[in-house]
C-alpha cells in the first residue's frame, strides 16, 4: 500500500511539474508580465482551492451527521432557524467578498499587462494560415522590416505587439512571457510583454485556426540589447551574396520558378508578398512555422513536398527537377 | 430490440458525416499528366487531359478547389485587369461573353501562356493544379455556369448583392444606384 | 469580342483600305496654303503679362506655321473664330481613321499636312489638307507589341505626334519612340524605350527640348519604377535616363538640386523614404505631359502615384513619387522638386498638366508654374527655385492642406487600413483633374480646368508584386456626386485666387481645354460635344454633337487663306471611356476601377472608329 501510494503521490507531482520546465510554460516566468499573471494564477489557485475544501468539508460534516428528525415538522424553532439564516447569510456574505477580492485581484493584475511605453520596441503580427508575418516598425520607413515566426526582443525592454489576422481568428500566446491574446480579422488586438531573462520561448496559435493549427509555432528569443541591435542590423541588410556556383544556380531557380512569385527576396528580383519573407530565411531556427528545424535538408523536404509535410498549407508541390531542388535548398540555406 | 432501432438511426447520423473529398496533394504523375492540355490550333477549346476527366473533373465542381481558386484570383492581381468579373484592360467575366469561349481548356490556356493581346502568361508563376483551381472559378464568375463558388468580393462594395446571391433580375439594365 | 475582331479585320493596318472606306464621309475643305505666322506673342491684360512659353513646338514655331499653340498654356493666339462668329461654323467629319479605341492625342497641323496618330496601335496618319477633298500623304503603322494593350491601364494614353524641324516624334504604347520624315513618313530611327515584360508602356507624346527627344514612361500601376529618357533627336541614342525612386545617383539628385521644402534635402530620400526594397517597384511614373522651358533652359516634369495603391505597404514618404520635378535637359539632374500629397494613399498622382505663366505674385514679377493636381488643388509653384506660393481648392475636395505647408495630405483617413472601406472619397482616384490638359487665356487672365468631380468608395487591399502584372492593392466604386454632375468647367482667376465661373457638365471632361483668342474655350465631352464657351462667362456659344466621345483636346490651325481652322479627334477610351471601348459590366461596381458604374449613362458608340472633325467659318 505504501509504496504505490508514493509513487502516485510522485506521478501527480511529476504531471503539473512537467510543465515547469522548458520553453513554453506558464508556470516558468520570464519576464513581469508573466510573473504577475503566474501570481495571478497561484492566488486563484489557493483562494478556489481554500474554498473547494472549505464546501467540501462542509459538505462532508453535512453528511456525516446526521440530524434529529423532528416530531413536529411544522412547529417554529426560531432560535435554529435564525442560526441557519446567519450561516448562509455569512456564506453568502464571504462569496461575495471573494468574488470581489478576486476581481479586483485580476483588474489590479491584468491593468499593467496593458500599460503603453514610450520606449517600447514595436512590432506587428499577422496571422496567416498558418504562419505568423513580423513586422518590425519604425519610425524611419527604411528600417522597417519583414520576418516570419521567430521574433527576437531585447532584454528588459517592453515589447508591444500590433495583432490582426488576415483570414480566420488566430491567437497569440508565449505561455512564459505573457498571456494569450486574439487575432480577429478586421480587428486590432495589441499585446506587451517584457522579457527579463535572455533565452528562448516558444508561442502557438491558442485559438483552432484550421487544419495545421497545431504547426502554427513561433519563437521569441529574448537577447542583450546588444546582441539584439546586431540581429536587427544583419535583418536589415539585402540577402547575402551567394559563395557557392550551386547556390547561385539555386537563386535562378528561385527567381524564375514560381517561388519569386509569392517570397520575397531582398536582394534578388523575387518580392512576392503572398508568403513568408525569405531574406534571412536560413538565420531562423525554424522553418514552416516551427514544423521542421532550418537545415539545408529540410529545406530540400519541404520544397519537395510540403503537402505531405503540412497538408492543406498554401504553399504548393512545385515541380522541380532533382538538381533544381539541390540548387534551391542551397541558396535557402544560404540566405543566413 | 433497443438496438436494433437505435442502430440504423446511428448508421444514418454517421452517413451525413460525409464531407466532400479535399484533395489536398496531387501526386506529381498526376500533376504532370493535368498539363496535357490539347487547345485547338485557333486556340479557343479543346480537349482535356485525360486525368482530369478520370478524376472527375474536380476544379469545375469542388467546393475546396473553387475556393482555393477564388484565394487565388485575388492574391494573384487577377482583380487589377477583370476587376470582380466586370473588367477593366482586361475583359469582363461576368457577361459570360468570352472572346475564347468559356471552355476550362481555352481558360487555362489563357492562364498558363497568356494571350497575345495582353494577358500575361502565368504559367511561371502557379503550378498546374493552382492553375487548373483559377480556371474552375473563373468559370463560375461567368453568366452561364452555375453559381457554386461565392464571388470574390464583398458585398459592400457593391449597390446589390453578389450575383449568385441577388433575386433573379436583369440588374445590368437598371441605372447603378449610389 | 467577336466585335472587336470584326471591326481589325474590316479596317486592316494601312490607310487605304480605310480611307476608301470612308471616302464618302470626307468633305471638301477647301485650298490651305502656307501662311505663316509667329507662334510667340505677348499680351498684357489686367496687370498679367504671359509670355508664351514652347514646349514640344518652340523649334517648330518658326518654321512651322501651322501650330500656333502654346504648349504650355493651350491657348491659340488665333482670332478669326471668335465669339461673335462661332455660330456659324460648318464642317464635320472629314477622315475616319479606321482604329477603334480612345483617340486622346490631338491634331498637329504643319504647313498644308495634319499629322494624327491614333491610340492602340498607334497608326500615324499624314493627311494632305490642299486638295479638294483631304487624302492620305502617307500613313505608317508601327505594328506594335499586342501585350501592351492589356498594359494601358487606369490613366491618361494621349499621343501626338511631336513635329520639329524636319521630323516627326512619335511614341508608341509598346515603348518605342520613332523619328519619320515629316513629308514623306521615311523612318530616321526607332528606339526601344519602356520594357513591356515589366509593365512599362509609353502613354504620352514626346517633347523635344534643345536637341533633345524627351519621353517618359507609364505603368506605375503595373509597379514599374517611373523614369524620364533623353534621347538624341538626330540619332535616337539614349542620353540619360533618371529613374523616379531609388538612390539619389539614379533619380539624378546632385549638387544642383535644392527642394524648397528642406525634408526633401537629405541623401538618398528616395531609398530612405520606402521600406527596404520596396521603391524597386514603387512607380512614379512620367505618364504626364513634360513641359520645356527654353528661357531658364528647364524641363517640367510631374511624377505619377506610388505603387502599390494600398499606402498601407509603402510606409513613409515615398519619394519622389506624386510630385513634379524640374530638371536640367542637358544632363537630366534634377533642380527641384515639390510634393503634392502625403504619401498620396487614394492614388490620384501628379502627372496633371502644369501651366507656366510669367504674372506679377504678390507685387512682384514672378516665373510661375500652376499646376492643378488630382487632389482638387491648384498649386502655384515659383518655377525658379521650386516654392509652393499658394494652394488652393479648385473643386469639392476631401484633402486639405498639411499645417506645416501647402501640400495637400490625402483626404479624409490619411492611411487607410486593409480591407477597410472608406467610403465618399472626393475627388476619385482618377483626379479631380489631370485627364486632359487646362489652358489659360492672357486675354481673361484665367485658367480653364476641365474637372471631374467624382467621388469614390475605397477598399485596400493586400498587393503582392510580380513583374508585367497590376500592381494596384485596391477595390473601388467609383460615383458621382450627389447632384449628378460628375464634371465641370471652371474658370480660375489666378490672381484672385478663386473661381470666377464654374460651367456644370454630365460626365467628367476627360478631354483637354483650349483657349484662343477669339475669346473662346473650346473642349469635347465624353458624350460627344463639341462646346464653344465664351471665354469672359462661360456661356455656350456653340456646341456640335459628334457620333463619338471625346477625350482629345481640340486644336486650331490657320490655312494659308487667312482662314483658321478648328480640328477634333473624337474616339472615346482612355479611364473614363473604357467600360464602352472594353464592354466592362457595370453590375460589377468596381469594373474598369470603379469607372464603368460611375459612367454607365454614357451613350453607346455610334461611331466606331476615331475620326477628325474639321470646323471652319464659311
Amino acid at each position: 500500500m505504501r509504496p504505490r501510494l508514493k509513487a502516485l503521490l510522485g506521478a501527480a507531482c511529476a504531471l503539473p511539474g512537467a510543465s515547469c520546465v522548458g520553453w513554453q510554460s506558464t508556470l516558468s516566468p520570464q519576464g513581469p508580465h508573466a510573473e504577475s499573471l503566474l501570481r495571478l494564477i497561484f492566488a486563484f489557485a489557493i483562494v478556489c482551492a481554500l474554498v473547494w475544501i472549505l464546501v467540501v468539508a462542509m459538505l462532508a460534516g453535512a453528511l456525516m451527521r446526521r440530524r434529529r428528525i423532528s416530531r413536529e415538522p411544522l412547529a417554529s424553532r426560531p432560535r435554529e432557524e435564525r442560526r441557519l439564516g446567519m450561516l448562509v447569510g455569512a456564506a453568502t456574505a464571504a462569496t461575495v467578498v471573494v468574488i470581489t477580492g478576486l476581481t479586483v485581484l485580476s483588474f489590479v493584475a491584468t491593468r499593467g499587462l496593458e500599460a503603453s511605453h514610450d520606449d517600447a520596441l514595436k512590432l506587428r503580427m499577422r496571422g496567416y494560415q498558418w504562419w505568423w508575418e513580423v513586422t518590425y516598425l519604425d519610425p524611419r520607413p527604411d528600417r522597417i522590416f519583414l520576418t516570419a515566426n521567430e521574433i527576437h526582443v531585447p532584454i528588459g525592454r517592453p515589447v508591444e505587439i500590433e495583432l490582426s489576422a488576415a483570414d480566420v481568428i488566430h491567437s497569440f500566446w508565449v505561455p512564459s512571457l505573457a498571456g494569450k491574446k486574439d487575432l480577429i480579422p478586421g480587428r486590432d488586438n495589441a499585446i506587451t510583454f517584457t522579457a527579463t531573462r535572455p533565452g528562448v520561448y516558444r508561442g502557438q496559435c491558442a485559438e483552432f485556426c484550421g487544419l495545421q493549427h497545431a504547426h502554427m509555432a513561433f519563437l521569441v528569443i529574448a537577447e542583450p540589447p546588444e546582441a539584439f541591435d546586431g540581429w536587427r542590423r544583419a535583418q536589415l541588410t539585402d540577402a547575402s551574396a551567394q559563395t557557392t556556383s550551386e547556390e547561385e544556380r539555386g537563386r535562378g531557380v528561385f527567381t524564375q520558378k514560381a517561388c519569386a512569385a509569392c517570397h520575397t527576396v531582398r536582394g534578388t528580383s523575387a518580392s512576392g508578398s503572398l508568403g513568408p519573407d525569405l531574406t534571412h530565411v536560413a538565420s531562423r531556427r525554424y522553418i514552416a512555422a516551427g514544423l521542421l528545424e532550418s537545415t539545408r535538408g529540410s529545406f530540400a523536404a519541404w520544397i519537395a513536398d510540403p503537402e505531405t509535410l503540412k497538408p492543406g498549407s498554401n504553399m504548393p508541390n512545385v515541380p522541380l527537377t532533382s538538381d533544381d531542388l539541390r540548387d534551391v535548398s542551397a541558396f535557402m540555406a544560404s540566405l543566413k | 430490440m433497443r438496438l436494433v432501432v437505435v442502430m440504423p438511426f446511428a448508421m444514418l447520423a454517421l452517413a451525413g458525416c460525409q464531407r466532400e473529398e479535399r484533395s489536398l496533394r496531387l501526386d506529381p504523375p498526376v500533376e504532370a499528366g493535368l498539363d496535357e492540355v490539347r487547345v485547338m490550333s485557333n486556340g479557343i477549346g479543346g480537349a482535356p487531359p485525360k486525368v482530369y476527366v478520370a478524376l472527375g473533373r474536380p476544379y469545375e465542381n469542388n467546393a475546396f478547389d473553387l475556393d482555393q481558386g477564388k484565394r487565388l484570383y485575388d492574391w494573384f492581381g487577377c482583380t487589377g485587369c477583370h476587376a470582380h468579373g466586370g473588367g477593366n484592360t482586361g475583359p469582363a467575366f461576368l457577361d459570360g461573353w468570352w472572346q475564347y469561349g468559356a471552355d476550362p481548356v481555352s481558360i487555362f490556356v489563357s492562364i498558363r501562356d497568356g494571350r497575345t493581346a495582353g494577358m500575361p502568361a502565368f504559367g511561371r508563376y502557379l503550378t498546374t493544379e493552382q492553375i487548373w483551381q483559377l480556371t474552375g472559378y473563373v468559370q463560375t464568375i461567368g453568366a452561364y455556369s452555375a453559381k457554386t463558388a461565392a464571388p470574390s468580393r464583398n458585398d459592400e462594395m457593391q449597390s446589390r448583392p453578389s450575383e449568385n446571391r441577388a433575386p433573379a433580375t436583369l440588374g445590368a439594365l437598371q441605372p447603378p444606384s449610389r | 469580342m467577336l466585335e472587336r475582331d470584326t471591326l481589325q479585320s474590316v479596317f486592316p493596318l494601312g490607310a487605304a483600305a480605310a480611307l476608301a472606306r470612308r471616302r464618302d464621309q470626307v468633305t471638301s475643305m477647301g485650298e490651305l496654303h502656307r501662311h505663316p505666322q509667329v507662334i510667340r506673342f505677348a499680351a498684357k491684360l489686367r496687370g498679367l503679362t504671359l509670355v508664351g512659353v514652347l514646349a514640344a513646338s518652340s523649334a517648330l514655331a518658326q518654321s512651322d506655321p501651322g501650330a500656333q499653340l502654346s504648349a504650355s498654356t493651350s491657348f491659340s493666339a488665333l482670332d478669326e473664330i471668335g465669339a461673335g462668329n462661332v455660330q456659324r461654323l460648318t464642317g464635320g467629319p472629314v477622315f475616319a481613321t479606321g482604329r477603334f479605341g480612345g483617340q486622346a492625342g490631338a491634331p498637329s497641323a504643319a504647313g498644308d499636312l495634319v499629322y494624327i496618330e491614333t491610340g492602340f496601335p498607334n497608326a500615324i496618319f499624314a493627311l494632305e489638307l490642299a486638295q479638294a477633298s483631304p487624302s492620305v500623304a502617307w500613313s505608317y503603322a508601327p505594328e506594335p507589341d499586342g501585350r501592351a494593350r492589356g498594359l494601358s491601364c487606369c490613366g491618361r494614353t494621349e499621343f501626338g505626334p511631336v513635329l520639329s524641324g524636319a521630323k516627326l516624334y512619335a511614341n508608341t504604347l509598346d515603348g518605342r519612340t520613332v523619328a519619320l520624315d515629316r513629308r514623306s513618313g521615311n523612318k530616321f530611327w526607332e528606339t526601344k524605350l519602356a520594357d513591356l515584360s515589366n509593365g512599362e508602356t509609353l502613354a504620352s507624346p514626346p517633347v523635344v527640348a534643345d536637341g533633345k527627344v524627351l519621353v517618359g514612361n507609364a505603368g506605375d500601376e503595373f509597379g514599374a519604377r517611373g523614369w524620364i529618357a533623353a534621347l538624341d533627336a538626330e540619332s535616337g541614342r539614349i542620353l540619360w535616363r533618371q529613374f523616379s525612386t531609388g538612390p539619389d545617383a539614379e533619380i539624378g539628385i546632385g549638387p544642383s538640386f535644392s527642394p524648397f521644402d528642406p525634408r526633401d534635402r537629405g541623401t538618398d530620400r528616395g531609398v530612405a523614404t520606402w521600406p527596404p526594397s520596396a521603391w524597386q517597384h514603387g512607380g512614379g511614373s512620367v505618364s504626364g505631359r513634360i513641359i520645356y522651358d527654353p528661357e531658364l533652359r528647364l524641363v517640367f516634369h510631374g511624377t505619377g502615384r506610388a505603387a502599390p495603391w494600398d499606402a498601407q505597404e509603402r510606409p513613409g514618404a515615398n519619394r519622389w513619387t506624386s510630385g513634379l520635378f524640374a530638371r536640367d535637359p542637358e544632363t537630366g539632374q534634377a533642380r527641384w522638386f515639390v510634393a503634392f500629397g502625403a504619401r498620396d494613399p487614394y492614388a490620384r498622382g501628379g502627372v496633371a498638366q502644369d501651366v507656366l505663366l510669367d504674372a506679377p505674385w504678390k507685387g512682384s514679377a514672378r516665373k510661375l508654374l500652376l499646376h492643378p493636381d488630382g487632389n482638387g488643388f491648384l498649386y502655384v509653384v515659383d518655377r525658379v527655385s521650386g516654392e509652393m506660393l499658394a494652394a488652393d481648392p479648385f473643386t469639392h475636395t476631401d484633402a486639405s492642406p498639411e499645417p506645416a505647408g501647402p501640400g495637400a495630405v490625402a483626404g479624409p483617413v490619411p492611411s487607410p487600413d486593409e480591407n477597410v472601406v472608406v467610403r465618399d472619397i472626393c475627388p476619385a482616384w482618377s483626379g479631380a483633374t489631370g485627364a486632359g490638359s487646362p489652358a489659360f487665356s492672357p486675354r481673361t487672365g484665367l485658367l480653364y480646368l476641365p474637372v471631374s468631380r467624382l467621388c469614390m468608395d475605397f477598399e485596400p487591399r493586400h498587393a503582392s508584386y510580380l513583374a508585367g502584372t497590376p500592381f494596384i492593392g485596391a477595390n473601388i466604386k467609383v460615383k458621382p456626386p450627389k447632384d449628378g454632375t460628375s464634371g465641370a468647367l471652371v474658370a480660375w482667376d489666378v490672381q484672385a485666387r478663386k473661381a470666377a465661373w464654374s460651367m456644370n457638365e454630365p460626365f467628367p471632361l476627360a478631354g483637354g481645354v483650349l483657349a484662343t483668342a477669339g475669346d473662346l474655350v473650346l473642349y469635347g465631352t465624353l458624350d460627344g460635344m463639341i462646346k464653344a464657351r465664351d471665354a469672359r462667362d462661360g456661356k455656350l456659344l456653340w456646341s456640335f454633337a459628334a457620333t463619338d466621345g471625346i477625350i482629345a483636346q481640340p486644336a486650331t490651325f490657320n490655312s494659308s487663306n487667312g482662314h483658321q481652322y478648328l480640328a477634333v479627334m473624337t474616339g472615346l477610351g482612355g479611364g473614363f471611356g473604357i467600360a464602352e471601348r472594353n464592354m466592362l459590366d457595370p453590375l460589377d461596381q468596381s469594373a474598369g476601377l470603379g469607372l464603368a458604374a460611375a459612367l454607365s449613362r454614357l451613350p453607346t458608340l455610334r461611331e466606331r472608329s476615331a475620326t477628325l472633325y474639321l470646323f471652319r467659318l464659311p
